[in-house]
């Protein structure tokens, strides 16, 4: 038997021919030769072949515009009409009823498609060089709308929330397909050696999407999305256990490695160094949490530009802000902020109000720092929810509604920004009455195929197979929104 | 339109490597080519064909195309295809640029043109044949007997792998413990194997599996593999994700598996035990399989819409179970690589679509017991309350009750229907309704007059009534969103020869909504609003009554039209109710519910009444309601039941797969590529069932083999374990495969013999050491010529430190169980349901007993790639990650474990704790060198501790007995021990 480092050697790169020969996944298509460059090794679904690393970078289809992407995901669905798309006619028309030529055949979540119209509950104004209109309740995005690209169009196909939260995530309305954040990690991998390479923050309240909005569906469970806790232990289980200071735990995986060492020696199962290799990433995981989660290298004048206030659960949403991009700084892929409360079904002007002061500052400081850190050119940061809100009003005696507005699938509003985004741009229109799309539709898929498009991967050819079919991301949808592209 | 004239195609055919004369075989060489690269646009799906071309089957491939054929059968060079896969042309060219196809290499070219010129034979893909049993080869160079390593050895021959020896005892009887048992052999086990096999290894060896196979652990290993499949959850998924009962069907698979119950009717009681003659129970809750899909109780959502996505998976789920097929890609559109065509797909939906899906309660001897007991301590508090009443309060309550009594006569309904609901006329006159409901369903009834002929109707009173039929038992049929059995009546119109009636006012017994503020009056059935109306919420399985007066008194009609609409953002239709009218004058109204019928109830009942209303009876009532609060629930679960004749399902064609396009009706039928349901059996679930484990199906013992191999091999002989279509690896050995197949059947489909006819072989008990040979030319073990070693799940994970720490509770069934997790686990999902940590022995029960919740499942198991209960688990991942080694490392529940190895071990004088901790974790004893490093670890926590730069009390509990630094140093190696590699692999 070689001594251990020249067997480790010879596995690696029998592993590596191995992997060049058996691989039958898509992901054999983006620069394999890359893939074998990361530090640690993995394995991903065959049973006894150790692929390496399956994290680490690698190279893309094309150039990349954007390196990582932040995900503020506003669940509950934000009402356009309060925020982006001011309708003079609803003004107009309000508390009569929609013209039914308008609502014929539409499916509602709650309410009658006959209801009256509501009309927008804030003045608008037009901000600045673009001259992009917002309403009076995001006053800090107003001071950026020169950065960002405003959609107007965006269209998707579920009307309930936790199919339309996991539609946007996974590209598909039921349980089980892989999410945006886990298809980047399987495309071109993590820059990151201490942390995940998709990461999920929440704020507020619930999700109606749940686990499955960050799971890896079919692809290896490697690349789900690890959420961030809000008690105890960030990352599960990233702090030493009870009673263990750093030597205890070192001494054991010294030991422990010491022993999976000596175990590759007689056995010579090439997954014993990947587990080896799992062990010593869990160790610089350990020591990278608590410097990443720790806010006091940040300035006074950061920390008041999001008005983050660590460790205060009310300014959750900020302070989620600051720590996604101090993720994306160190390195990790995807981040995904969740932040719930935008589902108001009923008074819709006060529940507005309320999400935008949470959310308006800290959203619009994320693309300052960003930018002033230099990082916003290859950072995507996509705004936005899972539907739209409708045009007419939601009342229900029974549930004690009023003044609010249902679910609406067929037009919404999100921003993006960085990343190759074209700035300063408003894309795609509704109807009169903010209905239906009229101009440049961007449907759910199209924003995935976008995505993908300024990470460097051609939406088409990044595939899983599975269960004898290859899946993608956008199905078989999905055209590139070329007037975003800067 | 030709590419190039025919002598230019002679002449490239001169060119062209030299004809071989070995025979091509169609089903390794060609198929998979075409499959990949040809299929999707000229494959199966003729709507998808491009240019109207096929090349699945050789009648498609050698038409004429007007003078020239795609395939010419012994010509090559006449054949069109191979000028398509050479052209230079990138508009002609095949596959095309476009399809992100590779193109066809030289070697590949010429292996078709030799294909075409042997004659261009199609053979039938293997798994759609019937695997007929194969000659077992002669004895090869593992010198075994046995047919498996027969078979394994004959596909080794000239491939000159170092085949490895047997593994060691101790390495066996861990590898068979986990396999047999998801568990680790306790040291006696181990001593009593390790003498018997010193003795007789082959007997040993077999009295080994006997015990494993006989243990109860068995099942419950076994039936979490099944489990993934069922996709089991203790919750419905979606949003809300609350708790549902089907635990009983889980303990089902256990017993099932324990008793070795025949795989057919395993199959057969799973997809359609209720439409056996007189149903056992157990054949009732084993319905439960296909009652794992995910129900969502959203808020507005489309109810059937959701029913149709379970029903997808259904589908989808058969198929992969039984078929081994990915009939879900026919959802959409024709297969385009398999045999299974859009009409095919909604044909096996048909099939299992006529069933409506109620929750049984299960009758349970020792609980009817406990409830008789009780019910009669209940009666007799009662009686010692009636016995006490004050009889002028009585006769007073009485007399009030008789000036507020009408006499009501019921109104025999002549007609009832609606827009979706099934509405039958029940004896009693009263209404049943069943079927499908949606968010808005309309009831008409005609009622009959005649009872009261020649009198003026003055009121009307709608009854809600009970019944077991219904979720909670009703009076709604509400069973999502909002409250079981609850109901919502939106507005009530009532019309005599096309004129409205006018209500002058109403009243109810009782008025309650579920979901918002709104009040429930009688009132709200005639204002106009639809959002406002008339609910019984929090007293489901009560009769509840409902009275409209008329503004006019009605005579002199024959007939009454009554109007209902139930209006909601979740199901709200009634599910029993019956109607009567009464001619008595002034403002009649409903009296409370539970009030007794002055004229049908006895005295008795009468006098129990006035006890359970009167105010002087509190106490009697306090009590009454603290027993009742007690009063044992038979446990339930959620089952299927076929729909009654007069009201069958129809199916149809979904266009492009979507909810909102249905298109032709389609009758029941398995895909047609296979032989029919036999004449005389039924097209339902029943045929079905009874089908798929005929030698009809060629697929399902196979199925069943490959997925059992690949737990014991790590790796299936077909490696693609949910795919046996087309795009499926081909299997490594299929004559093994069918041999086994073949055989399973003949044995009358017993598992356990199964598990022991490859447990048996020499190639499940070699050594899995890996030898670099070996590495080299079988990475992936394909050829067994070593032993299989895989990493355990998480759930072994956990089992397997709880027991060889002493902990692991043997209490088997039940609701599911809380073992400690973080709680920030939870914190996710959406609302606020807590993770209430379960106390005492069930904190240590099996993990197949944790409750699993689909939007936050368990973490440890999580991130050991456990399932999440969303889809059929055909195959799990084996990652290898970090998150995985700090669970290991970090977890409470493995320190736990760790404690209790070292006080299970490190106590006591003159023993040797160390290889007690080995022999509890790793089944054997440390090497000598081994022992000097753990020795050292030991000794310098130990003195950390003792010096206290370390806490042992932190590391131990002082509540599980003494804290001394000895100790918790020797949990620190426990811990160690538990997350060795070799831990954490089955070797």
């Amino acid at each position: 038997m070689p001594p251990f480092e020249i067997m480790n050697e010879s596995l690696r790169s029998l592993t590596r021919r191995h992997f060049f020969h058996d691989c039958g996944l898509g992901l054999g298509r983006i620069g394999l030769a890359s893939a074998f460059s990361g530090g640690f090794a993995n394995l991903a679904g065959e049973a006894n072949a150790a692929l390496a690393n399956p994290l680490a970078p690698r190279d893309t289809h094309h150039g990349a515009k954007a390196k990582r992407v932040i995900f503020l995901f506003m669940a509950g669905a934000p009402s356009q009409l309060e925020l982006f798309d001011d309708k003079p006619k609803l003004r107009e028309l309000d508390g009569k009823p929609i013209p039914p030529s308008v609502i014929a055949g539409q499916r509602y979540a709650f309410i009658q498609p006959d209801a009256a119209v509501l009309a927008p509950r804030f003045p608008f104004a037009k901000h600045g060089q673009c001259g992009a209109e917002l309403s009076d309740r995001l006053p800090h995005l107003a001071k950026i709308v020169d950065d960002i690209a405003i959609v107007k169009s965006l269209k998707t196909d579920q009307f309930n929330h936790a199919p339309a939260q996991l539609f946007l995530n996974t590209g598909h309305g039921l349980p089980g397909r892989p999410a945006m954040g886990s298809w980047l990690s399987y495309g071109i991998g993590n820059e990151a050696d201490d942390l995940p390479s998709f990461v999920v923050l929440k704020s507020g309240g619930s999700l109606s999407g749940g686990a499955a909005m960050w799971s890896s569906g079919f692809l290896p469970g490697s690349h789900a999305g690890v959420p961030f806790r809000d008690a105890g232990d960030p990352i599960l289980h990233v702090s030493n256990p009870k009673g263990y200071d750093a030597r205890a735990q070192r001494d054991s995986l010294d030991l422990i490695r010491k022993m999976n060492e000596r175990e590759l020696g007689t056995i010579g199962d090439p997954e014993i160094q990947t587990r080896i290799d799992a062990y010593e990433m869990a160790w610089r995981m350990q020591s990278a949490a608590p410097e990443l989660m720790d806010f006091s290298d940040e300035s006074p004048a950061t920390i008041a530009l999001y008005g983050a206030k660590p460790g205060d659960p009310k300014a959750a949403f900020a302070n989620q802000c600051l720590l996604a991009r101090r993720l994306v700084e160190r390195g990790t892929r995807f981040v995904q902020v969740y932040h719930s409360g935008w589902d108001h079904h009923s008074q819709v002007e006060n529940g507005v109000k309320t999400q935008a002061l949470q959310v308006d500052q800290a959203s619009a400081a994320l693309v300052m720092d960003l930018k002033q850190r230099g990082l916003l050119e290859d950072t995507l940061v996509v705004w936005g929810g899972e539907f739209g809100r409708t045009p007419m009003v939601e009342a229900s005696a029974a549930l004690g509604r009023s003044l609010g507005r249902d679910h609406h699938p067929q037009a919404f509003t999100m921003w993006m920004a960085g990343g190759g985004i074209k700035p300063g741009i408003t894309l795609g229109a509704t109807d009169e009455l903010g209905f239906h799309v009229v101009e440049d539709p961007v449907h759910i898929h199209d924003l995935h195929a976008t995505l993908l498009h300024l990470l460097g991967i051609e939406h088409t050819k990044l595939t899983f197979r599975y269960q004898g079919r290859d899946y993608r991301l956008t199905d078989v949808h999905g055209h590139l929104v070329e007037k975003l592209l800067a | 339109m030709r590419l190039f004239p025919h002598w230019l195609l002679g002449a490239l055919a001169l060119v062209s490597p030299l004809l071989s004369s070995q025979e091509v075989d169609f089903q390794r060489e060609i198929r998979p080519l075409l499959s990949d690269r040809c299929f999707k646009c000229h494959g199966f799906d003729e709507e998808m064909q491009e240019a109207d071309l096929g090349l699945h089957t050789f009648a498609a491939a050698t038409r004429d195309l007007g003078g020239y054929q795609a395939v010419k059968p012994g010509d090559h060079a006449a054949s069109e295809l191979i000028a398509r896969l050479i052209s230079e042309d990138p508009k002609e060219v095949m596959p095309p640029p476009k399809s992100n196809k590779p193109r066809f290499s030289p070697e590949e070219v010429a292996l078709m043109k030799r294909w075409i010129d042997q004659g261009a034979k199609y053979e039938e893909h293997w798994s759609f044949k019937k695997p007929a049993r194969p000659e077992v080869p002669a004895m090869g160079e593992s010198r075994s007997d046995h047919p498996i390593d027969r078979f394994l050895d004959a596909k080794r021959v000239g491939k000159e792998l170092p085949l490895n020896g047997p593994a060691d005892p101790h390495t066996l009887i861990r590898r068979l413990s986990y396999d047999l048992r998801g568990l680790p052999p306790t040291m006696e086990e181990t001593g009593v194997f390790l003498a018997e096999h010193e003795k007789n290894p082959e007997a040993a060896w077999a009295a080994l599996i006997d015990r494993f196979l006989a243990s109860p652990a068995y099942g419950e290993r076994w039936a979490r593999d099944w489990l993934d499949l069922a996709r089991y959850s203790d919750t419905n998924g979606y949003e809300k994700d609350r708790p549902r009962s089907i635990w009983p069907y889980r303990d089902w698979v256990v017993r099932a598996f324990n008793a070795d119950l025949p795989y057919d009717q395993f199959t057969i009681a799973q997809l359609a035990g209720d439409l056996l003659p007189n149903p056992t129970t157990d054949q009732l809750i084993a319905t439960g399989f296909h009652r794992n899909t995910m129900l969502n109780e959203e808020g507005g959502i489309d109810p059937l819409e959701f029913r149709y996505l379970a029903m997808i998976d259904r589908v989808a789920t058969t198929g992969s179970v039984w078929m081994g097929l990915t009939t879900g890609c026919a959802q959409c559109h024709t297969h385009k690589f398999d045999p299974i065509t859009h009409t095919d797909f909604y044909a096996l939906f048909a099939l299992l679509n006529n069933a409506d899906e109620p929750e049984i309660e299960i009758v349970d001897s020792t609980l009817t017991k406990q409830r008789q007991e009780m019910e009669k301590q209940i009666a007799d508090l009662e009686m010692k309350a009636v016995a006490t009443i004050d009889e002028a309060r009585y006769q007073a309550w009485l007399a009030d009750l008789r000036g507020k009594s009408a006499p009501w006569t019921i109104l025999p309904p002549l007609k009832a229907k609606s827009n979706l609901p099934l509405l039958e006329i029940e004896k009693d006159h009263a209404i049943y309704a069943s079927g499908d409901f949606t968010k808005r369903d309309v009831y008409d009834v005609i009622l009959d007059l005649a009872p009261l002929a020649g009198k003026a109707v003055t009121a009307l009173r709608l009854e809600v009534l009970p019944d077991p039929r219904l979720p909670a038992n009703g009076p709604g049929a509400a069973f999502y969103e909002g409250r079981k059995g609850d109901f919502f009546l939106s507005e009530v119109s009532a019309t005599v020869g096309g004129e409205k009636l006018t209500f002058s006012g109403a009243s109810v017994s009782f008025g309650k909504i579920s979901i918002g503020s709104g009040e429930a009056k009688g009132e709200n059935v005639y204002d106009g609003d639809g959002s406002t109306g008339w609910s019984t919420a929090t007293r489901e399985g009560e009769a509840h009554a409902l009275v409209l007066n008329l503004a006019t008194p009605l005579a002199g009609a024959k007939t009454l039209d009554l109007n209902l609409l139930f209006e909601r953002h979740f199901v709200a239709g009634l599910g029993k109710f019956r109607l009567s009218a009464t001619t008595a004058e002034g403002a009649v109204v409903a009296l409370p519910s539970g009030t007794p019928d002055l004229l049908a109830g006895d005295e008795a009942s009468l006098r129990s009444a006035f006890v359970r209303i009167d105010p002087e009876h509190k106490a009697h009532q306090d009590a009454i309601a603290k027993l009742r609060k007690r009063l044992p629930d038979p446990p339930t679960t959620l089952v299927m039941k076929e729909r009654p004749p007069q009201n069958p399902r129809p199916t149809h064609r979904h266009h492009r797969g979507e909810y909102l396009s249905p298109k032709e009706a389609v009758a029941p039928a398995v895909p047609a590529v296979f032989e029919p349901i036999p004449e005389g059996t039924p097209a339902n679930r029943l045929g079905l069932a009874k089908w798929l484990v005929s030698d009809r199906n060629p697929l399902g013992s196979r199925v069943l083999v490959n997925r059992t191999w690949q737990v014991f091999f790590g790796r299936g002989i077909v490696h693609t374990a949910g795919d046996y279509g087309y795009q499926s690896e081909l299997p490594s050995h299929p004559e093994l495969l069918d041999w086994i197949a073949v055989e399973v059947a003949a044995q009358g489909w017993s598992v356990k013999k199964l598990h022991r006819l490859i447990v048996t072989s020499a190639a499940y008990r070699r050594d899995s050491c890996i030898d670099s040979i070996q590495l080299e030319k079988d990475p992936d073990n394909r050829l067994l010529a070593r032993g299989p070693r895989f990493r355990l799940t998480g759930e072994m994970l956990r089992d397997g430190a709880l027991a060889s720490a002493g902990l692991l509770s043997p209490k088997m069934g039940g609701p599911s169980v809380y073992p400690p997790q973080p709680g920030s686990v939870v914190e996710l999902a959406y609302g606020n349901d807590a993770w209430k940590t379960s106390g005492g022995e069930d904190r240590y029960r099996r993990s197949l007993y944790t409750f699993s919740k689909r939007t936050a499942p368990f973490a440890a198991y999580l991130t050991f790639d456990g399932p999440t209960g969303e889809n059929c688990l055909p195959r799990r991942d084996r990652t290898n990650t970090p998150l995985q080694a700090l669970t290991l490392m970090n977890d409470p529940m493995f320190h736990e474990a760790a404690e209790g190895l070292a006080r299970l071990s490190g106590t006591g004088g003159g023993q040797d704790p160390l290889g007690s901790i080995f022999r509890r974790v790793l089944t054997r004893l440390p090497s000598e060198v081994e022992k000097q490093e753990y020795l050292a670890f030991y000794e310098t926590q130990r003195a950390r501790l003792a010096s206290g730069e370390l806490k042992a009390d932190a590391i131990l509990s002082a509540d599980k007995g003494p804290v001394t630094p000895e100790l918790a140093a020797w949990a620190m190696v426990a811990r160690v021990l538990l997350n060795l590699n070799e831990n954490i692999t089955r070797g």
